[in-house]
């Protein structure tokens, strides 16, 4: 039996020590268990066993391969072709200690580099430094940056577009970067901060009363104990708001990148550039295309600010004015200015048409100065191409007219770009997005905000405008 | 080049030679004899001892001659060691090297002469 477990032990040596010395060592195992009996000398012997055993494995696994240096050595005086081998020279202690040292130096710096050195730059920065990081996660909510940016993005290949001042947006901070865990105090803090921003700025005082103290009562049974992570606090007291009316405009929102006390204000040189940009990209309006059978095509990939491009838009609507039924692509539109969304829906229409949008009191500005003169566009089809890429005032847009059912949606469920309305800073790490408009939504079924705007014609974005087309022909032959 | 030095000489290598130093012998052999030479403190694991054979052998310190049995242990047949030369005169120099030290420790007070 000893025996047996000293032979499994010597299957722990490298094959060439076992080869050359296994017999023998078990032999001298054998002779040693002949010579010495009784408990003491066994325990003895094992015990020598086991210590030679920690000692001389490790050596006999450094040990050089002793057959091909003396291959080389063994080829070189005989004056034929000399070949080199690598030795495999063993490291010594100190390049086992160095090589250590610099391993865990490097572990230990990566991971306070992690959390430390890297923390107040965006990861998606990182990654890609062009893009808005809302851009990576379309439906977190970003607050209403002040004016005149509203919600409107760049197309994403404008050259100002890295250079945009960044807006603290809470719910972009990467979530690798979820902070230290939450203090009862600090908790205590948001709630209360919460709770007044809700009585101060609610559209509805009495409903905030009541969501004030539904959130200081939770608080107050310790509801909120369990909650150590920022994020995961945010979005409890959100829940908790929401148990008293479910307004999903309504948001607590965390940062893990500390929040500045004052949004920095756009300058005159973000103006600027944006103003080259959009004139570059043509206002980001595609050249008017006509299909067979007269269906007129406008690619639009953004909303833009209408003092710059009332020309552009007037022009495009122009080229489409003969068109049977008109395609617009949103497709790839991020949004934009919802004077623009209320311009061009305006050639759509005989009459002043009300364009609801959650995000704005309604004014004299929400509706279309509908009829347009000269407009022939009015009663003619309209297609509207969607993806899940289709955001913000391009929702805006596709839910106005489909809710209208003056257009037929083709593709796919829009993104759902929440607006959480004005964003209240409630301390270093949280702040609460109110809705402040008044407008009260016509219709009956919820605007797009996390859910986006469904499609009339469910297809994927790619085979939108070949269905939209399908539909349009259909639609004309009938005539 | 080998991977195990043998400057200094390893105290396992240096009491393997030693028990070589009288007569050929075998593994469990040379196990005994550095036993023997340490009043039992130093017994040589198999592991230890092959592994420092190895190297002596790689060394050419000590040599394996012909195969043969030991009357004493039964029938099978074992490896036996010899010293070569070279080894002969390594051991000499490591004892040399002792001794050197052994008057030192001696000028030092720390050793009396009488027991070396």
């Amino acid at each position: 039996m000893s025996e047996k477990i000293y032979a499994w032990l010597l299957r722990l040596y490298p094959s060439r020590f076992r080869e050359a010395y296994g017999e023998e060592a078990l032999q001298l195992f054998r002779d040693r268990c002949r010579d010495e009996r009784g408990f003491l000398p066994r325990l003895r012997l094992w015990l020598d066993l086991l210590g030679d055993l920690t000692l001389s494995l490790p050596r006999e696994y450094f040990r050089l391969e002793p057959r091909l240096t003396s291959y080389a050595a063994h080829l070189r005086p005989e004056g034929g072709p000399s070949l080199l081998v690598l030795e495999q020279e063993s490291l010594g202690p100190g390049a086992w200690f160095f090589g250590g040292v610099l391993a865990l130096a490097a572990v230990v710096s990566f991971s306070v580099l992690l959390n430390h050195g890297v923390r107040h730059v965006p990861l998606s920065a990182l990654i890609r430094p062009g893009r808005r990081s809302s851009d990576q996660r379309p439906p977190s909510p970003s607050p209403r940056p002040p004016e005149p940016a509203g919600d409107s993005q760049l197309p994403a290949s404008t050259p100002t577009d890295g250079e945009q001042p960044e807006m603290v947006a809470p719910g972009n901070a990467p979530s690798a970067f979820a902070g230290a865990e939450l203090s009862r105090a600090e908790r205590q803090r948001v709630v209360d901060g919460a709770a007044a921003n809700l009585k101060k700025h609610y559209i509805d005082p009495a409903v905030a009363q009541k969501m004030a103290a539904v959130l200081l009562e939770h608080e107050k049974k310790g509801d909120d104990d369990a909650v150590t992570d920022g994020r995961a606090f945010a979005d409890l007291l959100t829940r908790q708001i929401r148990e008293v009316r479910p307004d999903r405009h309504l948001e607590v929102l965390f940062s893990e990148v500390p929040l500045p006390r004052r949004p920095p204000a756009p300058n005159a040189g973000f103006i600027a550039r944006y103003r080259k940009a959009i004139e570059q990209a043509n206002c980001t309006f595609e050249p008017v295309k006509i299909l067979p059978h007269n269906i007129g095509y406008l690619k639009l990939n953004s909303f833009p600010e209408p003092s710059l491009c009332r020309q552009t838009a007037t022009a495009a609507m122009a080229s489409l004015n003969d068109a049977d039924a008109i395609v617009f692509d949103l497709r790839d539109n991020r949004g934009g200015y919802p004077s623009m969304v209320t311009l061009i829906a305006a050639y759509l229409f005989d009459h002043p048409e009300y364009m609801y949008n959650p995000r704005q009191d309604t004014t004299e500005d929400s509706w279309t100065h509908s009829p347009v003169p000269g407009s022939r566009l009015a009663d003619k089809p309209v297609y509207l191409l969607t993806s899940a890429r289709t955001f913000s005032g391009a929702e805006q847009f596709s839910y106005d007219l489909k809710m209208l059912k003056r257009a037929t949606l083709v593709g796919e469920t829009t993104g759902g770009a929440t607006d959480v309305g004005v964003f209240h800073r409630i301390d270093e790490h949280f702040g609460i997005g109110i809705r402040e408009s008044r407008a009260i939504n016509p219709y009956a079924e919820p605007d797009w905000a996390g859910i986006g705007v469904k499609p009339d014609v469910k297809v994927k974005a790619g085979d939108a405008l070949g269905a939209a087309v399908n539909l349009a022909e259909t639609k004309l032959e009938k005539k | 080049m080998p991977k195990r030095k043998l400057v200094p000489l390893p105290s396992a290598a240096f009491q393997i030679l030693l028990a070589l130093a009288g007569e050929d012998l075998h593994g469990y052999g040379i196990m005994r004899h550095a036993a023997e030479q340490t009043d039992g403190r130093m017994r040589l694991g198999p592991g230890t001892l092959y592994s420092s054979i190895r190297t002596l052998l790689d060394a050419k310190l000590i040599e394996e001659t012909e195969p043969r049995e030991d009357a004493r242990l039964g029938h099978e047949r074992r490896r036996y060691y010899r010293l070569t030369s070279t080894g002969r005169k390594l051991a000499r120099s490591e004892a040399e090297r002792l001794a050197d030290l052994l008057r030192v420790a001696r000028s030092r007070k720390i050793l009396r002469g009488e027991y070396v």
